[in-house]
């Protein structure tokens, strides 16, 4: 019985794949037609197929999201429009939106400067020459594939309050300043703190796979150059290893903060309470999935683009004083 | 290499400069050990806590070795939830992701690279713009989208809004731009056509590169959470991800299940990885900018 719905979906989707290459014979057709020249017309008979997609899942819904933050609509009467009720109820809500901005926020703060430095430094680790570093290098790339949700499950655990991995191995620690088993996710006070040191953990991973690449890449005869001029370590890791990869910490800083501040499913699974405070992403899951409010959803989505693009900006103004493009220098 | 080779026989001269060297790379090895148990030890304790007795979670101190394994945690973890039914789905959807985003990608960067069309320079840097724009923005329209079109809830919903991709047709690009035109002219010199100089030389001349696609579209739709959150709402739909954390919902309580759950999830891709993990930081390495 369940096996035919699987031979179906499956015939579906040859019928959909044979359909897409009817299209694109058909767009072909049509601009040869036109006598538009063979080139042109092949080429957007080629790429058709992901420019429909790109049309439908991608540019008209930025658009569509847009139009919605200004609406009131719940998925099953027509939306109605509302002009900037949507921001205006955001922006005096104190309750919810204000402090989960601020959350937001101080998280981006806190995890990208610690996350990038700290995949950098086990990046320069990793990149020593010596014996036995390989298999290292293969155990500290695991986490880069990892689902992120059974790593929050995980998460979730090792955070328990009572017999959690954290509060019993930090227990000592936690007398000697007066605490008590902190409740990370329900606590107010605690909260950033667990997210901040959850991220930190990310710090192996993918970023590291990156600067490791990175800094493989740095040629050699700079180092040697610079020994020469009698460089230690720190001044070689200054004026050699960072210009040359500053463009890569740069990408980092950039990935880093979009993803910081889109933070999503380790917050699900930690669910801290409403007191302890919720991520921007959370309230637009909330808003939108569970409460039906799309239009506030939009309008929560389209202040996080605001303030992703506005700090990608500063970031991208502050890179001049920083990041080493060697094609400048050199004209 | 060479360079390398030089400066350690130069230092291995005197016995000061040797003994510095072995210092500096036991303090290494005692870092990276550190660094190793620190990202070690929350699976460690993952494995330890789902073949433990319940009795025996609370306990402090840690008991890392349980008294008793009790392999009957993932018997009941499995049996308590259609787990069988999360992990084909996931298969699914992933396999055919990863294959409609190679074909679809392959062609349009076929023609991005290769030929030269009216508005392709516009298309493309538009296109590239919205690398910058984050999922959320475009979450909600395109659930209402596939609310109207009354896909909620089927594979359509998981598989066709991941069909493009940004990432897959900009490698692609750059890998099918380095291939040199006279190879398409020499081809066509013997009767060869656009789509078969594509499949008969591009594909096979560019196999790396579609295995660093294919293999960072299949990780990314295995790992996905949030958009097949929203649009699955039945255990026959749930992939494995989205299975787990109703799971949690459901058991939250008893962290030897959730665990053994969590272990069960964990696993293919970890195998999965020491097979492939070549090929994955080669095509790390290679783009550089996958997050």
């Amino acid at each position: 019985m369940e096996g035919s719905i699987y031979v179906g979906t499956l015939a579906r989707y040859l019928l959909t794949l044979a359909m897409m290459s009817l299209l694109c014979l058909g767009v072909y057709g049509l601009l040869r037609l036109g006598r538009v020249r063979e080139e042109t017309a092949a080429g957007y008979a080629l790429i058709t197929p992901w420019l429909a997609g790109f049309l439908v899942f991608t540019a008209g819904p930025i658009l569509a999201s847009l139009g919605l933050s200004f609406t009131s609509y719940d998925l099953f009467t027509p939306p109605k429009w509302v002009g900037l009720e949507n921001y205006r109820w955001l922006f005096s809500d104190i309750l919810d939106f204000w402090p989960s901005v601020k959350l937001t926020l101080a998280y981006a703060f806190l995890s990208v400067p610690l996350g990038v430095a700290g995949s950098l430094l086990v990046a320069l680790l990793l990149s020593m020459d010596i014996r036995g570093i390989g298999a290292f290098r293969t155990i500290y790339y695991l986490p880069a594939v990892l689902p992120e949700v059974s790593v929050a499950l995980l998460w979730r655990w090792i955070f328990n309050s009572e017999a959690g991995l954290l509060n019993v191995v930090l227990r000592p620690l936690f007398r000697m300043v007066g605490l008590r088993n902190p409740d990370w996710f329900g606590d107010p006070k605690f909260v950033l703190p667990a997210f901040v040191i959850m991220s930190i953990w990310g710090i192996f991973g993918i970023n590291m796979v990156v600067f490791l690449a990175a800094i493989k890449n740095v040629p050699r005869v700079l180092y040697e150059a610079a020994e020469i001029d009698g460089a230690g370590p720190l001044a070689k890791f200054w004026s050699v290893t960072f210009p040359q990869i500053s463009p890569v910490v740069l990408l980092q800083v950039i990935m880093g903060i979009i993803g910081a501040l889109q933070i999503f499913t380790v917050a699900m699974f930690a669910r801290p309470t409403s007191a302890a405070g919720r991520f921007m992403n959370q309230l637009v899951y909330e808003r939108g999935f569970l409460q039906l409010k799309m239009g506030e959803a939009s309008a929560i989505a389209w202040v996080l683009f605001v303030i992703i693009l506005a700090l990608t900006l500063l970031v991208f103004r502050s890179s001049t004083a920083w990041v080493y493009y060697e094609a400048e220098v050199r004209k | 290499m060479r360079h390398q080779a030089m400066s350690r026989v130069k230092t291995q001269h005197s016995p000061g400069a040797t003994a510095a060297r072995i210092l500096r790379s036991l303090g290494i090895h005692a870092l990276l050990l550190a660094g190793a148990t620190i990202m070690l030890a929350p699976f460690a304790w993952m494995i330890s806590t789902s073949l433990k007795d319940y009795s025996e979670v609370f306990t402090v101190p840690i008991r890392w070795i349980p008294s008793r394994l009790v392999w009957s945690n993932y018997v009941d973890a499995w049996n308590e939830a259609p787990f069988a039914r999360y992990f084909f789905n996931s298969a699914f959807v992933a396999t055919v992701t990863t294959i409609g985003q190679l074909v679809f990608s392959a062609l349009a960067a076929y023609a991005f690279a290769t030929m030269n069309f009216f508005g392709r320079e516009v298309i493309f840097t538009l296109f590239l713009g919205t690398m910058m724009i984050p999922d959320q923005m475009t979450l909600v329209p395109n659930y209402v989208l596939l609310f109207r079109l009354n896909w909620i809830d089927t594979y359509y919903a998981l598989i066709v809004p991941w069909l493009g991709s940004v990432f897959s047709i900009f490698l692609m690009r750059q890998f099918f731009q380095t291939i040199p035109k006279e190879l398409y002219d020499a081809a066509q010199i013997d009767g060869c056509s656009r789509f078969g100089y594509l499949w008969r030389v591009m594909v096979p001349l560019s196999r790396p590169v579609f295995i660093t696609c294919g293999l960072f579209t299949f990780i990314g739709s295995w790992n996905a959470f949030l958009w097949p959150l929203i649009v699955t709402n039945t255990d026959r739909m749930r992939t494995i991800q989205v299975g787990l954390s109703t799971f949690m919902q459901e058991h939250g309580t008893v962290p030897t299940l959730l665990m053994a759950a969590s272990t069960m999830a964990i696993m293919p891709v970890v195998i999965g990885f020491f097979f492939v993990q070549r090929q994955f930081i080669q095509g790390i390495a290679r783009t550089g900018l996958k997050s």
